[in-house]
């Protein structure tokens, strides 16, 4: 019963946080049938904006707001720098303006900063634990199931119920389509680049407050989980990322109990297999999303 | 399309050029090639390195230079990727260099030595400690200034002893040769020492979750008297605060992956005690007289205080192939290696007497032991055990 709760909470806590990562990542790719690689930067700058603020005596709340607020700003000016320039050109060129942004982001990190890693405030809850039924849990895994369950239904809702959330639903579906029918193309892209940044955002907070500091790449595990469970749950369903963010964090932690020391050692291994596996069964991802895909 | 082929051909002709001048120019100076990484995942190591490095060819220099020649240091980012590495080194080479700084890993510094190895001449990595880092390996000329796995877990299983500590609890990052031989040197000597170790764990870099290896710990049913953690980066103190968090408070013994200032900060004053870890060096009088006059230095030079005692690595590297340069009187390979291999060099990261290229180049080295205190180290002095795992 004990390892059964402590089993449960860890997949929650590690899949809240894959959720987000990937619904973040693929709210943009919806719409635009391309993958933004600097997504993982986001979490960097959230985390640098952390560390900038650390000496400024701000209730740590106001601190995390701006955090989360510049990752929003710097997904935006991804759009405006890396995609909205060359958009309607060729998608290689957009590929590489999202890596050139990447690059440059965490270069400059490197450079301003420094390459060595740095401290970001942390409120003494990150690091506080709670017993529950004969679980000692970090209280931090527990704050990340609830800010990943309010944050999902809160966007479930608004992609339902809001005009803004049905037109960008429109526009993954059929880009052209939507654009006819006059909703503006740059409106929605914006904003999907605005919502990507405020998951990052969140998330980065949540991932950083497992870690303690951040360093200039500490976007590319993120991006990373961000991608593989994407691509396992249909990279166009926004709700097969969540499932493959949960199903990726599932994954893992069964691997992590299950494997012997041996084996343990070779666990992304065995990881990346059942990707595989999942994959041949169903190609397209678990779950298939609007059936179009041409970008435009 | 012919455009770009002529201009091509141009800029190729006249990358051949401004090498062919470099290389002949080199006659009136001494040229010391990095291919040290200032970007991606070796930057936090070899950065350090690379400003240090730089503060000793400026000593060198103000002090009359080397040989009565001036001491060039170049450094090309090796962009913390094995394969560019090693055509920096190549590139190095190419425009003279006479010796080589390679990272400190061996992952991502054997290549420049390889290539150092090729072109005869001595390649020395900053502070790789896996004894895959010998002459065994890499060629006659080929050195580390860093003591070897075998002394660092050596280091801490002595300690251990000493403290009376009997049983341990072991985690290895499965991440890069370092972290998992650091292991293997530290259960060796442990259990030569005769301790018992309770479990050994595995941990993937990177993860940020220790969840499943606190499940296995607590099924143990005992508590270790003390804790190895072997990993790497932020991962060291994403394991200690989760250990320390569900009430393991035994004490934590790890290598100079720990020795990073942003560690410490992290873990705080909560968390940050009871940790002892074994590294390169100490940055006050008490490691090494010379110390403050490298810290000033050092200020001199990019006006503020080094942030990480891995800086010393660099400064070490440079005055040590500077006086193997001396010893030997020239700038040959042969010649400084074996200067290399006969000398004791006093450093500031510690006493050092190298192995024959048959035994490895296997350094023979003092270490330092750290203890955590506050989230503040504290310096526990100067070892050098009687004895080290075979390597």
């Amino acid at each position: 019963m004990t390892f059964a709760l402590q089993f449960t909470i860890d997949v929650l806590s590690l899949g809240g946080a894959y959720a987000l990562m990937a619904l973040g990542l693929v709210i943009v790719y919806g719409i635009l049938k391309l993958v933004n690689f600097a997504y993982g930067e986001l979490i960097m700058v959230t985390g640098y904006t952390l560390f900038l603020m650390g000496g400024s005596g701000l209730p740590w709340l106001v601190m995390a707001a701006v955090a989360v607020a510049m990752a929003v700003v710097t997904g935006v000016l991804t759009d405006y720098i890396a995609f909205r320039p060359v958009r309607a050109k060729s998608i290689t060129a957009v590929l590489i303006t999202s890596f050139a942004f990447s690059t440059l982001l965490q270069n400059a990190a490197l450079l301003f900063i420094s390459p060595r890693p740095r401290n970001v405030p942390l409120p003494a809850l990150f690091s506080q634990t709670v017993e529950i039924a004969g679980v000692i849990t970090p209280v931090r895994n527990l704050v990340t199931i609830a800010a990943a369950v309010v944050l999902l239904a809160v966007f479930a809702w608004a992609m339902r119920r809001t005009v803004l959330g049905i037109a960008m639903r429109a526009a993954a579906t059929n880009f052209t389509m939507a654009r006819m029918l006059g909703i503006p193309a740059n409106l929605i892209i914006s904003s999907a680049f605005a919502i990507s940044g405020l998951l990052a955002g969140v998330v980065g907070i949540l991932w950083i407050g497992r870690i303690g500091s951040v360093v200039p790449g500490i976007g590319s595990e993120p991006l990373l989980v961000a991608f593989i469970a994407t691509v396992i749950g249909g990279m166009r369903s926004l709700e097969g990322a969540v499932l493959g963010g949960f199903l990726l964090a599932l994954i893992d932690t069964s691997l992590n109990y299950l494997l012997s020391q041996e084996l343990l050692k070779f666990r992304d291994a065995f990881t990346f297999g059942l990707v595989i596996l999942i994959l041949l069964w169903r190609p397209e991802g678990l779950l298939k999303g609007p059936a179009t895909g041409q970008r435009t | 399309m012919t455009g770009i082929v002529k201009s091509l051909i141009g800029a190729a002709a006249a990358a051949a050029l401004l090498t062919g001048v470099s290389a002949r120019a080199a006659d009136d100076k001494i040229v010391i090639g990095g291919a040290l990484s200032l970007t991606g995942l070796q930057a936090p190591l070899d950065t350090p390195g690379f400003k240090g490095a730089q503060v000793a060819v400026k000593y060198l220099n103000d002090n009359g230079g080397l040989l009565g020649k001036q001491v060039e240091f170049i450094n090309i980012d090796g962009k913390s990727d094995p394969v560019t590495v090693g055509n920096v080194a190549v590139e190095l080479v190419d425009q003279g260099a006479q010796m080589i700084l390679a990272p400190c890993d061996f992952d991502f510094g054997s290549p420049a030595s390889r290539e150092a190895q090729a072109a005869d001449i001595v390649g020395l990595s900053t502070c790789a400690s896996d004894p895959l880092y010998s002459s065994w390996t890499l060629g006659d000329k080929q050195f580390t200034l860093s003591m070897w796995n075998t002394t660092m877990g050596a280091v801490a299983a002595d300690f251990a002893k000493e403290k009376g500590w009997k049983t341990a609890y072991v985690v290895t990052d499965q991440f890069i040769a370092y972290t998992k031989s650091l292991s293997k040197y530290f259960v060796a000597q442990f259990k030569a020492d005769g301790g018992e170790v309770l479990l050994e764990d595995t941990y993937t870099n990177g993860d940020n979750n220790f969840s499943a290896q606190l499940a296995r710990l607590k099924a143990l049913g005992k508590k270790p008297d003390v804790i190895f953690v072997s990993s790497y980066g932020t991962d060291i103190g994403v394991i200690i605060r989760a250990l320390r968090e569900v009430g393991y408070d035994a004490p934590v013994l790890g290598g100079d992956a720990y020795d990073d200032p942003a560690l410490h900060a992290a873990l705080g004053e909560q968390m940050g005690n009871d940790v002892y870890f074994v590294t390169h060096t100490w940055m006050g009088p008490e490691a090494h007289p010379d110390m403050p006059k490298f810290i000033g230095l050092y200020k001199q030079m990019f006006g503020e205080d080094p942030d990480t005692s891995f800086v010393a690595t660099g400064w070490d590297s440079v005055m040590m192939l500077a006086q193997a340069v001396k010893a030997a009187g020239s700038t040959d390979g042969a010649d400084v290696a074996e200067a290399l291999e006969e000398g004791e060099f006093k450093l500031l990261t510690g006493d050092l007497d190298y192995g024959t290229a048959e035994e490895g180049h296997a350094p023979d080295k003092a270490a330092v032991l750290l203890e955590l205190k506050g989230g503040k180290p504290q310096f526990l002095g100067w070892r050098r055990p009687e004895s080290v795992p075979a390597p």
